[in-house]
């Protein structure tokens, strides 16, 4: 009888449930949208945040002190590196997920038609495949991704079968008369080689005046195989706080052990920076703190606001369901006042009620959840220029949100239900 | 032991009183009318004997338990095992059919019986219509349902407020006429009524005024069929 009851109620007060069904189901479905949105944010937000390059660079610890001492140039020759072979490292470490992008540099000046430039060699869409299975592609060609190809193409590391290739930047392509397609030949104490223009690049900075090429070219012609000079390093983070500021400035030894633990399992960057001098031999990691900083504000900012409206679109539904329940229950009070007149106890009145109100939650929540997909998707290509990628998590998460907001929101309706006595609705009393 | 006895039943709303000192007592059988004009009491009266609402003041015996001390839940347990309702308004409830109508009182009582719940109809001369909602039958067909619905789990009494104050003259005889049969049939009846003629019906007719019992008129034309 009480499904009878149920099917009645369902099919025989359409528009009623229509009403309350629409409304759960643009709750949900921004509850949906926000909530992926939110759960892939994080990817979007790197791809996004790569355009501003490193935030950590690598470098020998010799020529970190040097730097520091002499305020040396990035760029400039060093005698001090790093290991090659330690590269694949840098994902291996506690936030090896966090790490989104990387590229090892080797600097050296050769001369090329007499004069004297300064050729970097570097990775451009480098394919790693790492010991713990991971494949990915690393290099400059997303980590520079503002610079602007003028003329030819980016290196392209996995479909050149010849490492003797190069980018020159815009000023020293016009002054030499260098175009894409044609070849330099660069000249060092270590050997010569000619190298086929891939393309020419304006980014905007001394870059401009630089020849950049493969990293196992640099290195032949520098006499430093197997070695790199720096590594820049592009990780999300999370903005610091008192414990993340002590930890850079005093040093992770001045941690107790428990602050040492929340510090070394968040991903701020001076831990980030401290596990790959962990993993890299001889190096100093240290984070360039603007990027960084503004990176993890805007990840938590975005977060925040999604939560924001997450929390507001169910507030929202919440006292959209209250107000039509209520509505419901004061229309069927005849109904109701009838139904505990022949005996029925007030639990068994609000467990049909609320049933009604499940199942058209429910369904209302189930289209919302396919509208949310498509709202999800409208803002991704608006915002992101990509689909947002639907995170099965959120399916829970809709589900258990969607039944306490209905419940929340009948509350009034079920304590008017529980007030109401037959013979106030049944005789006018 | 009367089956139900009130005494001395005042209910008081404010400065109203509704009920003032109202004792009475019905056996059981017995077909009573409660008779008054608008503002009588015989509302309040019906809503204190159907369990629906407590005096204020007095005792109400019913089976010589004083179901003024109870509590509401006791008082739905009562309702439930014990009464029958008729509705001026039948509250029949709209998405239900007139079948399923009744078996919502078998619900709440015990089980549904659909066989059962169409022989109540059947008596009541409707079980053509048991599959039609309340919309689709005319005042005295939804009245019919009510009195299937309020006779379905076989109830002490039977407590009718104006059931015939919605209908037309030949409606109103054919439930006058169900009511005789329930009566003859041992089902005690107590209806409330402004209307003369069917106050004549039975044994007995009890007049409130104002919320007091002004006076008691036994039927003496009353025909045991």
């Amino acid at each position: 009888m009480f499904f009878r009851m149920l099917k009645g109620a369902l099919f025989r007060q359409k528009s009623k449930m229509i009403m309350i069904a629409v409304t759960i189901a643009l709750g949900a479905s921004l509850a949906t949208a926000m909530l992926n949105i939110m759960f892939d944010v994080g990817d979007k937000m790197n791809q996004e945040l790569k355009t501003y390059g490193a935030n950590i660079t690598v470098v020998p610890k010799t020529s970190s002190v040097l730097n520091g001492l002499y305020e040396m140039d990035e760029a400039e020759e060093t005698t001090a590196s790093l290991k090659e072979e330690e590269l694949g490292k840098i994902k291996t470490i506690f936030w090896a997920f966090n790490i989104v992008d990387f590229a090892p540099f080797v600097n050296t000046t050769a001369s090329l038609n007499g004069a004297q430039v300064k050729l970097v060699g570097t990775w451009y869409n480098h394919h790693l495949a790492l010991p713990t299975g991971e494949e990915l592609d690393a290099g400059v060609t997303s980590l520079r991704s503002w610079w602007d190809i003028r003329d030819g193409k980016w290196i392209d590391e996995q479909n050149t079968d010849s490492d003797r290739v190069a980018m020159v930047g815009a000023a020293l392509a016009d002054r030499l008369g260098v175009k894409a397609g044609d070849t330099v030949t660069l000249q060092t104490a270590n050997g010569s080689e000619a190298l086929t223009v891939s393309g020419i690049f304006d980014a905007g900075g001394d870059e401009d005046e630089q020849i950049y090429t493969t990293l196992a070219a640099a290195q032949r012609l520098s006499g430093k195989q197997g070695q790199l000079d720096s590594i820049e390093v592009s990780a999300l983070t999370t903005p610091d706080n008192e414990l993340a500021v002590k930890a850079a400035k005093e040093g992770p030894a001045s941690l107790t052990p428990r602050e040492y633990e929340t510090w070394y399992c968040t991903a701020y960057v001076s831990s980030i920076c401290y596990q790959i001098q962990e993993v890299i031999s001889d190096s100093v990691a240290a984070p360039v703190r603007q990027v960084a900083d503004s990176e993890g504000n805007i990840m938590e900012k975005t977060e925040l606001l999604m939560i924001l409206i997450t929390i507001l679109s169910l507030l929202g539904s919440a006292l959209g369901i209250s107000n039509l329940v209520t509505a419901s229950v004061m229309e069927r009070s005849n109904e109701i006042g009838l139904m505990k007149a022949v005996g029925a106890r007030d639990r068994q009145v609000t467990g049909l009620v609320l049933t009604e109100i499940l199942i058209t939650a429910i369904f209302g929540g189930a289209v919302g959840y396919f509208m949310g997909y498509g709202f999800a998707q409208i803002i991704g290509h608006t915002v992101f220029n990509s689909s947002i990628e639907m995170k099965p998590m959120v399916i829970p998460i809709v589900a258990v949100l969607i039944v306490i907001v209905t419940l929340i929101g009948s509350i009034p309706a079920i304590r008017m239900m529980q007030r109401l006595r037959p013979a106030e609705v049944l005789h006018g009393r | 032991m009367s089956l139900l006895e009130v005494k001395n039943v005042s209910k008081i709303y404010g400065p109203l009183k509704a009920l003032d000192q109202v004792s009475l007592k019905v056996e059981n059988g017995e077909w009573v009318a409660i008779m008054g004009p608008s503002g009588s009491g015989k509302s309040t009266m019906m809503n204190i004997i159907g369990c629906m609402d407590k005096p204020s003041q007095g005792e109400v015996l019913l089976d010589g338990a004083d179901i003024a001390k109870e509590s509401n839940k006791a008082l739905t347990a009562i309702r439930r095992d014990k009464i029958g309702l008729i509705f001026q308004q039948f509250h029949l409830v709209n998405y239900l059919t007139a079948v399923e109508n009744v078996m919502v009182s078998q619900y709440y009582h015990s089980m549904p019986d659909e066989k059962e719940a169409l022989e109540a109809l059947e008596r009541v001369g409707l079980k053509d219509r048991a599959k039609h909602l309340p919309s689709q039958l005319s005042g005295g067909e939804q009245q019919r349902v009510c009195i299937a619905r309020a006779l379905i789990n076989h109830p002490e009494i039977v407590l009718a407020d104006e059931p015939t104050g919605n209908l037309d003259e030949a409606n109103e005889g054919i439930v006058l006429e169900l009511f005789k049969q329930l009566h003859r049939e041992g089902t005690t009846l107590i209806v409330v009524t402004h209307d003369p003629e069917v106050a004549e019906e039975a044994q007995r007719t009890i007049v409130l005024e104002h919320g007091r019992l002004v006076r008691e008129i036994v039927n003496e034309n009353f025909k045991e069929d």
